[in-house]
């Protein structure tokens, strides 16, 4: 028998969206709470500390950043391999089509992976963009204890203080956990980790990760908004 | 009963097909889809009509040659049901039955609802099997299987072949057919032998045949007649990507390939 | 009336010696092709059944050049899928009395002593060979905690030798075949030929050596030479239109090869199966077979008032009849087929039958419900409730099932001798196509085992002994020889012929009149009137069927209109065969009952002074006019005695 290509078999790829899908999961829950810092205090204290403890990692952020940039393209690669490869085994389609329910789980997440996907690979970027560089605009520094950190927060704060930013996050991080309802549970399947009896536990065990993840990072824009300090007054500027 | 069947029509593999409606009269509640289409294909004959063109044999749910998408769905609306089990009395009076031909890219359509599933042989051939030649097996009974491990063996591979699971998948994928026969093997002491081997060329074949990949959508279980479960599916992945690092192992290189 | 040959007795090389060593001196003896000829000798293998697939994986396996043909679409289809209930084995794995002698004893007694002992008992001693080749195969049969392999007693057994896989043992076995047959495909010595219906065989110099078929998606008249030919097609019952058979099950391959010169052995001796779900409306296409597997533990009974049309739930105890455990003390609900057959129909000819038609049983598992718990009825039998559930949208769990007889396997067959050929040297015929081994009446659970005794262990013997012994064969033949060209323009002839009918009647039409008048006059009850009645209503209706058949659509085209009407025109030759065969033998025996020859109990009773022979006809070239030859059959082991069942 010849050499066998594994990662280049189908097997092969869902295993490779799957391991760089969870990756990918790990750091949306470890960036969740990480952003939870927002919740405590009124003055973004703990939030910026939090981001300045990140930066201060240096070239470790850097490698780290370009870890998660190799892992989203492979995921990317692999997942769209294999929706062009479901596109390419059924070249005629149905002229009806439905799901027979029951064991099924085809739902809007299950169709839709492939779009929110890309809604999501394309808010990366504007995400980053506009936190970690602030649109371009530059960073002021405050002052914690005599100790000067960068003030993201107020770019947070800012940002989510208006109502069209604050609801698009709360659209796309919707996304996110249609997503991850069915990529979650849909990884372990792919790495073979069931048998018929774990199914269920997994399958709800997807809904409610997915739930939370996406609570967590709805909850942020919509507390800002709604519940979060005023900017303008908030580094004691224009009132003080 | 009286019913319209939306049917698609198609003179050839390489021809256009369209859907053509027919009425059908006269039917009873308690004969199946296949007797409609075939009082169906008797009227045509007579109008000197070209009759549908179906495959069809057992009509008792056990051969797999019948296999139509009825109302967008592999065999009709009716869980663990072939098409030829799918009785009338599941359809109201007047009612409007679409059926189209199982479709995907590895089961090219002959001619109006008949497909040409060869891959699925294709694929048994490239390792579902025990080598074991007539006249050399030892006494049945000095292998001993745990009766839950037969059960299981049992429900992989209660599989009839008729497609379904390919029919039914959004990315026209054959993991449960092929799922299921490696599981088989995979859980019996006579599977052993050949076990990654099989795992290794039965994948290879199926991603030869040109079938889509799996998105995990589950719609296979839900078709198919004998409600084989997806965790044959999940098997199919651990017995694959066991036998590929076996097979690094042997061959002495290392990382992966 | 009848034309007997000149020289009518048969002979069927059994080989000498004791029984218990006959098949084993024989193997000893027969001759061998060595290893290194095995690849120059072509096989062509028709059906790829039981028979037909063990056939071709065993003869790849050896190294034959194989040529396996069918009409499914692949091979796993075949109608040895349908089969239920389950295999039987003379293991004695149950401690329970069984041997290799008895289940031969059951087998010759089970077909009520009309078949060769010789081919019997050979098929008892392989029945636990077989066993042993399909769990190495991986076929998951029902085991017990401790890992053994479980058994049932089944269909008239008073031992548990019967092997099963849930109620899918045919599916079962017939994927281990497949699996072997797939393999050597892949390996080479086996080409499949898919979607082909044989429509001739080709006989050169006296010998069988090639066929011609049709190609069922291009329409194409193909043709392939060989140096022997194994048919294993299957059986006939579908000539009743209705019975357990696959819709495409037919009798053409042997049919042809009758008139091209192989005997047809016992005609008349078809198989009506007791348990079926009772026939609906005439759109019907097929009747299904609830396994017998069933009768374990379930009882038969109809209402003890004529007429009585309460639901069997209002029926109380003290008015029902259950007839089987009445008339039959110690067999009771598993007397053997035939048998329960006809009893069901005696009942509902008396008045007694359920249903809207009246012709039904019940099959009733309150009791065993009571017993067992509904869980363990559902373990056992789940799959065969649900089955007829969705079919009669009735569930078994609630109310007793209606039964009633369907045609489901024929004895008889193309004759073979002990090595399983036919009249035409080179031309074997394995499985339910010959006529070998279950007499006038087969067993439950021994079709699998027969199919499967031939294609592994029969025929790659036997079959090696003819290419060895035949040295006519080194001159190889090829399909440019006259011989095919004749086939070719004869089946073109006759496949162009039925595509331009155009009358006004279609082919099923026709096959429903005739399985009409072969369930009345030759189905579970005979006798002379009726079938003279049945000989020339379908004389008629055959002339008939030629002026006025229409099929339509094109011969170069997939056509099952035209796949049809051929089968049909076979079965309107074969149907006055059976006819034929049931008038001129006077007796009942097994399946075959003729009225005017019964017990004062109604029981079948046979003429062992007259009848004790295999009536094995030649094709004179006039359906109406066959030639009667005979094959002595002598029970030396087994003595003949009448059938008791009480």
């Amino acid at each position: 028998m010849s050499k066998p290509q594994i990662w280049k078999s189908t097997v092969g790829k869902k295993v490779l969206a799957s391991v760089s899908g969870l990756a990918l999961v790990a750091f949306v829950i470890v960036h969740l709470i990480g952003n939870l810092t927002l919740f405590v205090g009124r003055d973004g204290k703990l939030f910026n500390s939090y981001a300045h403890h990140l930066e201060s990692l240096g070239p470790l952020l850097y490698v780290a950043e370009v870890g998660l940039i190799l892992i989203v393209v492979l995921h990317i690669a692999t997942a769209l391999g294999v929706r062009i490869g479901q596109r390419r085994a059924r070249p005629q389609g149905y002229g009806v089509y439905g799901s027979k329910h029951g064991p099924s789980k085809q739902t809007l997440a299950s169709r839709s992976m492939a779009i929110t996907g890309v809604i999501i690979l394309l808010f990366i970027p504007l995400h980053v963009w506009m936190f970690k560089f602030n649109a371009g605009r530059g960073f002021t520094d405050v002052d914690f204890d005599g100790h000067s950190v960068k003030d993201l927060y107020l770019v947070v704060l800012t940002a989510f203080k208006d109502p069209m930013k604050a609801w698009a996050y709360v659209g796309i991080m919707a996304l996110l956990g249609l997503h991850l309802r069915h990529g979650f549970w849909s990884a372990f399947q792919s790495l073979g980790a069931f048998a018929p009896k774990r199914l269920p536990a997994f399958y709800a065990a997807g809904l409610i990760c997915a739930l939370l993840l996406a609570a967590g990072f709805i909850a942020l824009p919509l507390y800002l908004l709604y519940c979060g300090p005023d900017p303008a007054t908030l580094r004691g500027g224009v009132g003080g | 009963m009286k019913v319209k069947i939306k049917v698609w029509r198609q003179a050839g593999p390489n021809e256009k097909g369209a859907f053509k409606t027919y009425d059908v009269d006269g039917i009873l509640p308690e004969m199946s889809l296949l007797e409609t289409l075939d009082v169906l294909n008797e009227q045509l004959t007579k109008a000197g009509e070209e009759p549908v063109a179906f495959d069809s044999d057992c009509r008792e749910g056990i051969c797999g040659a019948c296999g139509l998408m009825v109302n967008g769905m592999a065999h009709g609306p009716r869980r663990k049901c072939t098409s030829c089990e799918l009785r009338m009395r599941h359809f109201g009076e007047g009612a409007m039955i679409t059926v189209e031909p199982f479709r995907a890219r590895a089961f090219p359509v002959i001619k109006d609802l008949v497909v040409d599933r060869s891959a699925f042989d294709r694929i048994i051939a490239a390792g579902g099997y025990t080598s074991v030649n007539a006249g050399s097996a030892p006494d049945a009974n000095s292998i001993l299987i745990p009766k839950d491990k037969a059960e299981k063996a049992m429900d992989s591979a209660a599989c009839i072949g008729c497609g379904a699971c390919v029919a039914a998948c959004p990315n026209a994928s054959a993991s449960l057919f092929v799922g299921a026969k490696i599981t088989q093997f995979s859980l019996l002491p006579q599977g052993q032998a050949e076990r990654d081997r099989r795992a290794l060329r039965m994948v290879a074949q199926m991603d030869e045949e040109g079938f889509g990949n799996c998105s995990n959508h589950a719609e296979c279980e839900a078709a198919c007649p004998k409600g084989i479960s997806i965790s044959n599916i999940a098997n199919m992945r651990r017995e694959y990507m066991h036998a590929g690092r076996v097979y690094e192992e042997h061959a002495g290189g290392g990382g992966a390939g | 009336m009848i034309k007997i040959a000149e020289e009518p007795m048969m002979n069927a090389q059994i080989p000498d010696g004791p029984i218990e060593s006959k098949w084993a001196n024989h193997k000893s003896n027969i001759k061998l092709v060595s290893p290194a000829n095995k690849r120059k000798y072509t096989v062509i293998v028709v059906g790829t059944g039981l028979a037909g697939g063990a056939a071709a994986a065993s003869l790849g396996e050896l190294g034959y050049n194989v040529l396996n043909f069918c009409i499914q679409d692949t091979p796993r289809r075949a109608h040895s899928v349908a089969a239920q209930g389950g295999i039987n084995a003379a293991k004695n794995y149950q401690n329970d009395g069984d041997s290799v002698w008895r289940l031969f004893y059951d087998t010759v007694k089970g077909g009520d002593f009309r078949a060769r002992e010789a081919n019997v008992y050979r098929l008892a001693e392989l029945s636990a060979n077989i066993i042993d080749q399909c769990a190495a195969q991986g076929v998951p049969f029902a085991r017990e905690y401790g890992g053994t392999l479980a058994n049932r007693s089944f269909g008239g057994a008073q031992v548990s030798r019967t092997f099963y896989a849930r109620g899918q043992t045919g599916q079962q076995l017939l994927l281990g075949c497949y699996s072997s047959l797939m393999r050597q495909v892949d390996a080479g010595t086996v080409k499949l030929f898919p979607r082909r219906e044989m429509l001739d065989l080709v006989v050169i110099d006296g010998r069988a050596r090639g066929i011609v078929c049709r190609n069922l998606i291009s329409g194409a008249i193909e043709s392939y030479a060989a140096d022997a030919v194994v048919l294993a097609t299957g059986g006939y019952a579908t000539a009743f239109f209705l019975s357990t058979n696959a819709v495409n099950s037919n009798a053409t391959a042997i049919w042809r090869c009758h008139k091209k010169g192989a005997l047809f052995a016992n005609p008349c001796y078809t198989q009506i199966h007791p348990t079926c779900i009772p026939l609906a409306g005439e759109s019907q296409s097929k009747l299904t077979l609830m396994s017998e597997s069933l009768r374990n533990d379930g009882r038969v009974w109809v209402p003890k008032a004529k007429g009585d049309k309460r639901p069997p739930s209002q029926i109380p105890e003290n008015e029902r009849d259950y007839y089987l455990e009445r008339i039959y003390p110690a067999f009771g609900n598993l007397v053997p087929r035939d048998i329960a057959s006809r009893a069901a129909k005696r009942m509902c000819d008396s008045g007694h039958g359920v249903g809207n038609t009246g012709y039904a049983v019940y099959l009733d598992f309150a009791d065993a419900i009571k017993r067992l718990g509904v869980d363990t009825v559902r373990d056992r039998y789940g799959n065969l409730f649900d089955m007829y559930d969705e079919i009669t949208g009735e569930s078994p769990y609630q109310l007793p099932m209606r039964i009633y007889p369907a045609p489901h396997y024929t004895m008889g067959g193309l004759w073979v001798d002990y090595n399983l050929m036919s009249t035409i040297p080179g031309l074997h015929v394995l499985g339910e196509a010959n006529f070998s081994d279950h007499g006038a009446n087969r067993l439950g659970a021994s079709a699998l085992m027969q199919g499967l005794a031939d294609g592994y262990f029969v025929i790659p013997y036997t079959l090696g002994h003819y290419l060895a012994d035949s040295k006519v064969l080194s001159a190889k033949v090829t399909t440019d020889h006259p011989a095919f060209k004749e086939a070719v323009s004869a089946v073109t002839e006759q496949t162009r012929r039925l595509v331009g009918a155009s009358g006004k009647h279609t082919v099923r039409e026709y096959h429903w009149k005739l399985g009409r008048i072969l369930w009345d006059h030759v189905g579970m009850g005979r006798n002379a009137k009726g079938l003279e009645q049945a000989m020339s209503d379908i004389r008629a209706l055959r002339d008939e069927f030629w002026k006025d058949v229409h099929v339509g659509g094109s011969d170069q085209d997939f056509n099952k209109n035209l796949e049809f009407a051929g089968r049909v025109a076979d079965f309107m030759e074969l149907g006055e065969l059976m006819a034929q065969d049931a008038w001129h033998r006077n007796e009942s025996c097994g399946g075959h009952f003729r009225e005017e020859y019964q017990t004062p109990e109604g029981e079948a009773k046979r003429d062992d002074q007259n009848f004790c022979y295999v009536g094995a006809w030649q094709w004179s070239g006039n359906p109406s006019e066959p030639v009667l030859h005979k094959e002595e059959l002598e029970f030396d082991y087994v003595h003949l005695a009448q059938r008791s069942y009480k």
